[in-house]
């Protein structure tokens, strides 16, 4: 009947569409209407993200002098300057005439100073990055631009920590929100305070932070009136600390991002799936092993994945806390491109940087999937950090 | 909450209280620099620098809102976050659920495709457009300037509006706007008739995530508005802030904790949305 009436109506229609003339009659084909609605959000985005994109590529074999503002092609100049990594082996000082091992006053063995030897020609342009004393030799890693690396090295330090950190705390808050509460209410209102440090801005976090991290603050009054430290711990001033304190204020904003999908997950667990295992005499633990654990597999490797890419690109605790310093300790690659783009004004090499960083994301992300996931866990979920 | 209690028959297991225990600590330990934040908004200065601390306030001075209130420099980079926030949110709705509805009920040659190149370039580090972003915006002689910050602001904010807003339109049964067109509507009347009505709390909930990205942005901020009081973001009084000397805790303090009051309420009343948000689109 309804059916009926349905085909009725479009019956009139057409009748009624006839008598138009032609140009009223003429509609967009149905296909092109898709193509138009998707249009002018695809253009935005080529425009803003995608073409800008592609001139950072372009910009990374180039130099610009300035003021004239002259581009010159470079090749893959910045690139070489970035990767090039020498390493040198230096055996340790020999007495002239006994030709035995030198010794200091301590006992250790003595070597040549790694600056003589990268002084000579051939270590041109290259200095040190790190030194390890291993098999009786000094090996020295010289680059001919260690910060690069060193930058490197503290992003994936910050990345995996605060990844790792950021899945326990979590974890361990979904966990509880989980079990069951007194009331229902007071669990929603827990729920709440705890994504309360998601909603302010790194800003707003790095401000709270670094009032806590004054010397005079709560923490270090704790830790001194328990007898831990005798003395004020310097968070963001001391070389080894610093980085440990952005992970800190890193893990307290973005906690509640994995405690709300971890929490969506454990929901989602069946009811039953509990009660079989606990017929089965599965104790509490053996229940979390093996049935909670296996069936978050796909949130926790979707919501670490989107972690791991967005967090390798921090900058802003960076900037807002530290600066990269004390001695470049926290400096990270998505700072010392902004430092070297924006105030060294070095716009070639702080393209390069950023395209390498652009590789490693990729190659890490396809990586790490490969690695952990079965396939059709991954386009369910996507991304952005807020 | 008395009857639940019953449920352990008169006594309350030692784990349990333990474990509640635990739980509140835990809590307090997540929330300190937020009460902490408020505290020292409150109070005088000397009482928040003070060896040993004072944990709850004895002094309690209103002097930094009342001095935030009088002084239009502060409120302005208020008004400025506002003034990015707002825009960025709507052209993200906008161009968003636009293009969602398209992908959503149009067959788009490669659509996957389009839809995946869009989603991942949202996880691009920031960092590796702001040169090129930075001369753009100079070749247009628009950089520091709202406009500047906004389109930066919503190329972010954009692929993850779409991916959401895609998400909700797929869960409107199709039936209607075809009952609708049969009825005589155009597909742009149906979508704005029938579709986007329907879709109003997801347009919501887009809308907030977009707002919440542009309130949070600090990058583009640095690079397009430091140093101009005129646009810079709150974002960007902050940062000045932490790295001056001589600083006025409390007024700072206070500041924040105007700023982030709307916030607040706006969660309180989209928490269910904010949520089903975040785990939807995975928004970190």
């Amino acid at each position: 009947m309804e059916l009926e009436s349905r085909y009725l109506k479009t019956a009139i229609q057409v009748k009624a569409r006839e008598k138009e003339p032609a140009h009223r009659r003429w509609r967009w084909p149905r296909q092109a209407v898709g193509y138009l609605l998707i249009a002018p959000a695809v253009i935005y985005l080529i425009m803003i993200i995608a073409y800008p994109l592609f001139n950072t590529i372009r910009m990374s074999v180039t130099e610009i002098s300035y003021p004239e503002k002259k581009t010159e092609f470079v090749g893959l100049q910045h690139y070489n300057r970035l990767l090039s990594l020498k390493p040198v082996t230096l055996p340790p000082l020999t007495d002239e005439k006994t030709g035995a091992v030198q010794l200091d006053e301590e006992g250790n063995v003595v070597f040549p100073r790694s600056r003589s030897v990268l002084r000579t020609d051939e270590y041109e342009g290259f200095s040190e990055w790190f030194t390890i004393d291993a098999f009786g030799k000094r090996h020295v890693m010289a680059a001919k631009d260690p910060i690069f690396w060193r930058s490197l090295k503290n992003t994936i330090v910050f990345t995996i920590a605060s990844t790792i950190l950021h899945a326990l705390v979590g974890g361990f808050f979904a966990l509880i929100l989980n079990e069951k509460w007194v009331s229902k209410r007071i669990r929603n209102v827990a729920r709440g305070l705890l994504i309360l440090p998601w909603l302010f801005s790194m800003a707003a976090s790095a401000l709270m932070w670094a009032l806590l991290y004054h010397p005079l603050g709560p923490p270090n009054y704790l830790l001194q009136a328990s007898g831990l430290v005798s003395r004020p711990i310097n968070f963001l001033g001391d070389r080894d600390l610093a980085i440990w304190s952005l992970v800190a204020v890193n893990v307290w904003k973005y906690f509640p991002f994995y405690m709300v999908m971890i929490l969506g997950g454990l929901q989602s667990i069946p009811l039953d799936l509990y009660d079989a295992a606990r017929v089965d005499g599965a104790s509490r633990f053996q229940r979390f092993r093996f049935v909670t654990l296996p069936l978050l597999r796909d949130v926790l490797v979707a919501t670490s994945a989107i972690d791991l890419i967005t967090t390798f690109g921090v900058f802003d605790v960076v900037m807002l806390l530290t600066q990269g310093g004390p001695f470049r300790s926290t400096q990270t690659l998505a700072f010392y491109t902004w430092r070297v783009g924006f105030t060294d004004i070095n716009i070639g090499y702080g393209s390069a940087i950023s395209v390498l960083m652009l590789l490693m994301v990729g190659t890490g992300a396809l990586l790490y999937l490969r690695l952990v996931t079965r396939k059709e866990a991954i386009y369910g979920q996507t991304t952005t950090r807020i | 909450m008395v009857r639940q209690l019953q449920g352990f028959k008169g006594r309350i297991p030692l784990g349990y209280v333990l474990m509640a225990a635990l739980v509140v600590i835990a809590m307090m330990m997540v929330l300190f620099p937020i009460i902490w934040m408020f505290f020292t908004s409150i109070r005088p200065i000397r009482e928040t620098l003070s060896h040993p601390p004072v944990w709850i306030p004895r002094e309690i001075t209103l002097e930094a809102y009342n001095q935030l209130l009088s002084a239009p420099r502060q409120i302005r980079f208020l008004r400025n976050t506002y003034f990015i926030a707002i825009p960025t949110a709507l052209l993200s709705i906008g161009l968003g659920s636009l293009a969602a509805y398209g992908f959503s009920r149009f067959r788009i040659r490669g659509g996957r495709v389009i839809l995946l190149s869009i989603l991942s370039l949202q996880m691009l580090p920031a960092v590796a457009l702001i040169i090129p972003f930075f001369n753009m915006a100079l070749w247009l002689d628009i950089h520091h300037t709202f406009l500047a910050v906004i389109l930066a602001d919503t190329g972010f904010a954009l692929p993850i509006s779409i991916w959401m807003l895609k998400g909700y339109m797929d869960s409107i049964p199709v039936d209607l706007e075809e009952a609708a067109m049969v009825d005589g509507c155009s597909r742009l009347q149906a979508l704005y008739k029938i579709v986007l009505p329907l879709a109003l709390p997801g347009l919501v909930g887009t809308a907030t995530f977009a707002f919440l990205w542009a309130w949070n942005e600090f990058m583009f901020a640095v690079i397009l508005a430091a140093g101009y009081p005129d646009v810079a973001p709150l974002t960007i009084a902050i940062s000045e802030f932490i790295t001056e000397s001589g600083r006025d805790w409390s007024s700072i303090m206070a500041l924040n904790v105007i700023a982030t009051l709307p916030l607040m309420v706006l969660f309180i009343f989209l928490q269910r949305w904010v949520v089903q948000g975040m785990t939807a689109g995975a928004v970190k």
